[in-house]
């Protein structure tokens, strides 16, 4: 299926590919949720000594993934509400050389529900992900194919790049260690064009590793394209009806590596600090837990009037940052400035410095440049006008204005029948609206109560594979 | 700035709850949203937001309608100030007045009506008829349907039918001789039309017993009798083009119109290309395709819809002048257009289904 749609915002303030490995901070604060995993069961209790590794709380709804301290030291369960503290930590500040081990990972497919089970214990499953439903794989399935992805588009969460950065060694072999889990599915490998660097570093350590069944994929660099959903729509991995597409982004290669090569739980996150108020936008290498607060302390322009935000500016979610710390699947921080000034006459402007999806701005005469932005919505609700913008941003190739019509009158049959689920939640809709309609998230809220309420119609109906013992 | 900034500040606490002027609170928002941006912020994910919001979509539409409205105030003098503010005043005083009950925002829709309707109009129509016909206008054509964004019927149309159908001697008669040389009637102010009664518009010379074809040359430029915003088609190409560069009104939408009038009076009139150059250039059919059938609210929001519409509008309005007794059938067929609009939706929509039904 050809890309449709799609629009690149372009901010002030966006990530450089440097990165700063932070100092183990005082205590951690360990968020028990995010976007799509509860850690509902603990295994620890208060007052508990933990070492670093150890399993603090699992996930039942997702085949029990672990979360992992990330440091040595003493629980507390009751300093921070859905949170893990850990206190009195014990991280060395110089972790042990780490040892020498093969430039290149043996295939190993003999002994591939043994390494399932061991990338599970350690916390590296949790990065596999079923590419239709965004939530944890199931570590005894079957995909049909997998889509490893180096890019991320959303702007200012973490890059590739900086993901990857020294570590392409790293992240070719724990391709490897993902082949030995397959059979014969190929590893669809999304990169950015071929001319990129770290492209081209990447086919350069591949090479004459005939055994990785690889396919590169060179990716229209278009937000929202990066989407592991509309990867597999795109690669027309979905069509031949209901297959199981597994997607693991490159931070999640690297920690199969670190998992299956060392032996080692991931730790850490490369994560982005970004926005037009943080003094040096740039990525940190940073304990799962890290308080936020901590993070932001001395690197921000500004205290106050700012709007702190877990993850990027399209579908990040607004966090208290006093009160979190970094999260299993927080990919970045941006930063935004709330407004406080009023502008006169801001509608009249030219606009020379606006740059919008539209062309009613003097801006639409110059080439692409980067946008201040700030929390504004700059503008005031209002009905629809039928414009058709967000029609024509939409990658899902749906109708969001129609939708929203058709919600507003309460009509949810029809807006399960212009297919409100094909929605992957990218938010370009609610950018451009020129009404400021909150249509994304009405998109999101209508996608979980269609399938709570009326299910799938049964010409939609996906058929599961069935679930056989597969493993090598 | 800083002082009106304070002044409105001040008086902000009059108009909320509690305060003397509450009912007027949606005009207070106007007013103190006109002068300074709101610091409205974005609630939910996205965090920011693109730059265009409402006003700046309908000014967009106001800034390529001033060709048009230069050339009314060129060509008829500088009476249709007073017209365009009555147009103004009246139509905003139905929209405040239903913003106070409904206790909604004002909708800036009406800055586009309020200067399209003048434009529609003949340039030597009493005020009062056009205070009349707004009025009716807004009411009926808009304000009963929800308001903005809600309408079936272009509003601007809708008053004019109405001024047609109850004064049609003013409205088939008020025409103004157009001036000339460099100035024009910039500085006249004509109010009576001189000779109204033997004097025709072109369309209506060119249907009489003995026809007469105004030269292409004076519809271009657009000393002709008319619609004090209809006439000049270079002021109105001009304006449909800024339209079509600003991406504001579909392409679709006036490619299909103008293509498919074209055809049908061509299939007409027997090919005869000058006929339908003609066709082309005078009476309603420039302003109504770029200004008018391109509103997206009273029409299709399906991107094949558009076509659709645009061609029904297109060989309607072919129709009505060169078929029926009327000589000027934009307005009919753009009314018939509305009335369609949401069938040709549907069918649309339905197709939409279809192709989205297999998609995984
Ligand atoms: S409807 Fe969904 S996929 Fe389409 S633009 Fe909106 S959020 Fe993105
Ligand atoms: S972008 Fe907003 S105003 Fe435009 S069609 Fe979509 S919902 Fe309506």
């Amino acid at each position: 299926m050809k890309p449709r749609g799609g629009y690149n915002v372009n901010p002030i303030g966006g990530p450089s590919l440097d990165i700063e490995k932070l100092a183990p901070p005082k205590m951690l604060c360990i968020p028990l949720s995010s976007k799509h995993l509860t850690f509902s069961e603990l295994s620890v209790a208060d007052g508990d000594t933990v070492t670093c590794g150890q399993t603090l709380a699992v996930d039942p709804e997702s085949f029990s993934v672990p979360l992992i301290a990330s440091c040595g030291g003493v629980v507390s369960l009751t300093k921070l509400d859905g949170h893990i503290v850990i206190e009195n930590l014990s991280c060395p500040s110089d972790p042990a050389p780490t040892p020498e081990v093969p430039l290149h990972a043996p295939y190993d497919a003999g002994h591939a529900a043994e390494n399932r089970q061991k990338l599970l214990e350690l916390g590296a499953w949790r990065f596999v992900s079923n590419a239709r439903t965004h939530k944890v794989a199931d570590p005894e399935g079957k995909p049909s194919a997998v889509i490893v992805s180096i890019v991320h588009l959303e702007p200012f969460v973490a890059h590739g790049g900086a993901i990857c950065k020294d570590k392409v060694d790293e992240l070719v072999r724990g391709m490897e260690h993902l082949q030995s889990l397959l059979e014969y599915q190929t590893i669809h490998l999304v990169m950015p064009d071929v001319k990129n660097a770290l492209a081209q570093k990447i086919q350069e350590t591949i090479r004459g590793h005939a055994w990785l069944k690889l396919s590169e994929v060179p990716l229209q660099m278009r937000y929202p394209f990066d989407n592991q959903t509309l990867l597999a729509r795109h690669l027309g991995l979905f069509d031949k009806g209901g297959e199981t597409v597994w997607y693991i982004p490159a931070a999640g290669v690297l920690a199969f590596d670190n998992a299956l090569s060392y032996g080692q739980p991931t730790t850490t996150s490369r994560i982005s600090l970004a926005g037009p108020v943080v003094k040096e936008p740039k990525h940190l290498e940073v304990k799962i837990g890290h308080p936020i607060a901590d993070i932001l302390d001395g690197r921000l322009n500004r205290d106050q009037d700012v709007r702190v935000i877990n993850g990027g500016i399209l579908t990040g979610v607004q966090i208290p940052a006093e009160q979190t710390g970094v999260g299993v699947e927080c990919s970045g921080i941006t930063v935004l400035e709330t407004p406080t000034v009023r502008e006169m006459f801001g509608w009249l402007r030219p606009g020379a410095d606006r740059r919008s999806f539209s062309k009613c701005f003097l801006s639409a005469l110059k080439g692409t440049f980067k946008e201040n932005l700030s929390t504004s919505l700059r503008g005031e609700g209002r009905p629809c006008v039928s414009c058709g913008h967000c029609v024509e941003v939409c990658p899902a190739g749906i109708m969001p204005n129609l939708i929203h019509k058709y919600l507003f009158s309460d009509e949810l049959e029809l807006a399960q029948k212009l297919r409100t689920d094909l929605c992957v939640e990218c938010g370009l809709c609610s950018y451009v609206c020129l009404s400021k309609i909150d249509l994304y998230d009405q998109m999101a809220r209508a996608k979980v109560q269609i399938a709570e309420e009326l299910g799938q119609p049964e010409d939609q109906q996906v058929t599961e594979e069935p679930e056989t013992e597969v493993l090598v | 700035m800083k002082f009106l900034a304070n002044l409105l500040d001040k008086a902000r606490p009059k108009f909320e709850d509690g305060g003397a002027f509450r009912p007027m609170k949606p005009l207070f928002d106007a007013i103190d949203a006109f002068m300074f941006n709101p610091l409205s912020q974005a609630k939910l994910a996205p965090h920011a937001r693109d730059p265009l919001d409402v006003k700046r979509y309908m000014s967009m539409v106001i800034i390529a309608l001033l060709p048009a409205t230069f050339a009314a105030f060129y060509f008829y003098g500088w009476r249709m100030l007073p017209v365009i503010m009555v147009s103004y005043m009246a139509g905003g005083a139905v929209e405040v007045l239903f913003a106070v009950i409904r206790k909604e925002e004002i909708n800036e829709g009406f800055l586009v009506t309020g200067l399209l309707f003048p434009l529609i109009l003949p340039p030597g129509l009493p005020l009062w008829m056009v205070a009349v016909g707004v009025i009716f206008g807004v009411l009926v054509g808009k304000e009963i349907f929800g308001g903005t964004g809600r309408n079936l019927f272009n509003p601007a149309l809708v008053g004019r039918c109405f001024l047609l159908l109850s004064y049609g001697g003013p409205m088939g008669g008020a025409w103004i001789e157009p001036g000339g040389g460099l100035f024009g009637r910039l500085f006249e102010y004509k109010s009576v039309a001189v000779d109204a009664v033997s004097q025709a518009t072109p369309l209506a010379q060119a249907a009489a017993e003995t026809p007469v074809i105004t030269p292409l040359g004076d519809l271009f430029f657009g000393n002709v009798l008319g619609c004090a915003g209809e006439t000049s088609a270079l002021a109105l190409i001009l304006g449909g083009v800024l339209l079509l560069l600003f991406r504001v009104a579909s392409w679709r939408t006036i490619g299909s119109t103008l293509i498919a009038f074209g055809l049908m009076t061509a299939l007409l009139v027997g090919g005869d290309i000058n006929t339908v150059l003609f066709h082309y250039l005078a009476g309603g059919l420039l302003l109504g395709t770029f200004f008018m059938a391109t509103d997206p609210v009273s029409g299709p929001s399906t991107n094949g819809g558009k076509f659709v519409y645009g061609a029904l509008i297109g060989v309607a309005t072919a129709l009505i002048r060169l078929k029926t007794p009327l000589v000027e059938g934009m307005m009919f067929a753009i009314l018939t257009g509305n009335m369609f609009a949401p069938i040709i939706d549907e069918v649309f929509i339905a197709l939409h289904v279809r192709r989205l039904q297999n998609e995984k």
